[in-house]
């Protein structure tokens, strides 16, 4: 009854597909940290991560039809609707009206500080280590979801600059990854 | 296509990160079917990626799991809910207390099932809207290079064209250039079949001859988008020349010829 089983990728895939509750719970049980923490890294606030990641594992639940092998691996596939979720999350206006009931903090931007517990695990961790112009658009970019002409705009450079900025730090990250 | 200039160029890395434009993506994703290559060093980083986030993230606490199970049970209930309300033989007879809680019931999860179904068209009409604006900005650059290609195609068919082909001097032998001349308006064109590029402090300049004098014509780069490349009028001319110049142009022919030819 407590053996746990242990799916290949397209097994799993196909399982979900029949929503299969007991491959959905050793969906879970691998994903749901690594989920969690790449949500905790757009969200800070736990409780609102928390209802985040249900969310996620809902449209993971409903959208499961519409992942397609071919463009990519499971994983991935969860890891973009959980950033995607999480923006969309800092972006309402909820959370907005939230945040203006707190004491004014620093500027995340101006001061690069890890923050405990948010910063010192996964993506971040790794990007901490890129140079500041570099890390600093890949946090516009990838966390808080702006678009380059957007980051391009804000930052007052060059289009090209903020597409060939990003693409760099990108191929460092992987030599970092690997 | 070259394969390995592409995949450095760190678009695999964008795309699975979800970086990509909306065009980028679907060229991607052409591009990883054609070519096996590409569609490995995508799975490479993935494999690196999702390593590295399994490797070291929190827990999530205990309690969440319960609470991601009764909420998809909920989502489960309202779809089966549907498809029994579509499925049931109506011969029962129930007191009407019943039938207040069960349209309780059926309406709640019709209200859930439709939340559900808006939101996937919302979300399938703004990819479509996506990709018509990309379409239309397409067709709209396809429209201006015609447009100029076909005013390019009128001006050289207007009666009292003449035209000059210059052919290259012993300094530049593949050197080849057409000139059109407008003998009623006097506008002078100029099409490039080639000529090296220039040094970048120096650029060609094209003259009218006549009686061995020559008339400046105006300096012109050799890369042009347009075919007919629009220079100063010329009242009357014998031949055409272009010499190479500094940058910006003489008063007086001072550099090597490039081309010469008789109108």
């Amino acid at each position: 009854m407590n053996a746990k089983p242990t799916y290949e990728e397209g097994e799993l895939v196909a399982l979900l597909k029949q929503k299969n509750e007991q491959a959905f719970g050793y969906l879970y049980d691998n994903y749901a940290g690594a989920l969690c923490g790449v949500v905790r890294q757009i969200v800070p606030d736990v409780e609102i991560c928390h209802d985040v990641v249900q969310e996620v594992f809902v449209s993971i639940w409903r959208k499961i039809d519409t992942y397609d092998a071919q463009k990519g691996r499971l994983f991935t596939w969860m890891l973009n609707i959980a950033r995607n979720a999480s923006i969309d999350k800092v972006r309402s206006r909820n959370y907005q009206q939230a945040l203006k009931q707190q004491p004014i903090d620093d500027n995340e931007m101006a001061h690069p500080v890890v923050r405990q517990g948010i910063d010192d695990y996964g993506l971040k961790k790794v990007l901490m280590k890129l140079k500041d112009e570099h890390r600093m658009l890949v946090d516009l970019s990838y966390y808080q979801g702006y678009t380059h002409d957007q980051i391009a705009k804000a930052l007052n450079i060059p289009l090209g600059t903020v597409k060939t900025r990003l693409r760099a730090a990108l191929i460092q990250l992987r030599t970092m990854l690997t | 296509m070259n394969v390995k200039e592409y995949i450095s160029t760190g678009i695999i890395e964008s795309y699975v990160m979800g970086m990509t434009t909306e065009a980028e993506a679907r060229e991607f994703e052409a591009l990883q079917a054609q070519y096996p290559e590409i569609a490995s060093a995508r799975d490479a980083f993935e494999r690196s990626l999702e390593e590295r986030l399994l490797q070291d993230a929190p827990p999530p606490p205990a309690f969440l799991k319960e609470r991601i199970r009764a909420s998809l049970d909920a989502v489960q209930a309202s779809a089966d809910a549907d498809e029994a309300a579509a499925d049931e033989a109506p011969v029962r007879r129930l007191n009407p207390w019943k039938w207040v809680a069960a349209a309780t019931v059926i309406l709640l999860a019709g209200s859930l099932y439709w939340a559900v179904t808006t939101n996937n068209k919302y979300e399938s009409l703004r990819a479509e809207n996506a990709r018509t604006e990309a379409l239309q900005a397409e067709l709209d650059q396809t429209k201006a290079a015609l447009t100029a290609l076909q005013q390019d195609a009128s001006t050289l068919q207007k009666p009292g064209m003449k035209m000059a082909s210059l052919k290259g001097t012993p300094d530049a032998p593949t050197a080849q250039v057409t000139v059109a001349w407008d003998t009623t308006s006097k506008d002078v064109y100029l099409i490039v079949n080639n000529l090296p590029q220039p040094a970048s402090d120096q650029q060609y300049q094209l003259w009218a001859l006549l009686g061995g004098k020559p008339v400046d014509l105006g300096v012109f780069d050799v890369r042009q988008e347009k075919l007919l490349l629009k220079m100063k009028n010329a009242q009357n001319a014998e031949a055409f020349a272009i010499t190479l110049e500094r940058k910006g142009g003489s008063p007086t022919p001072a550099g090597t010829m490039t081309v010469y030819g008789k109108l």
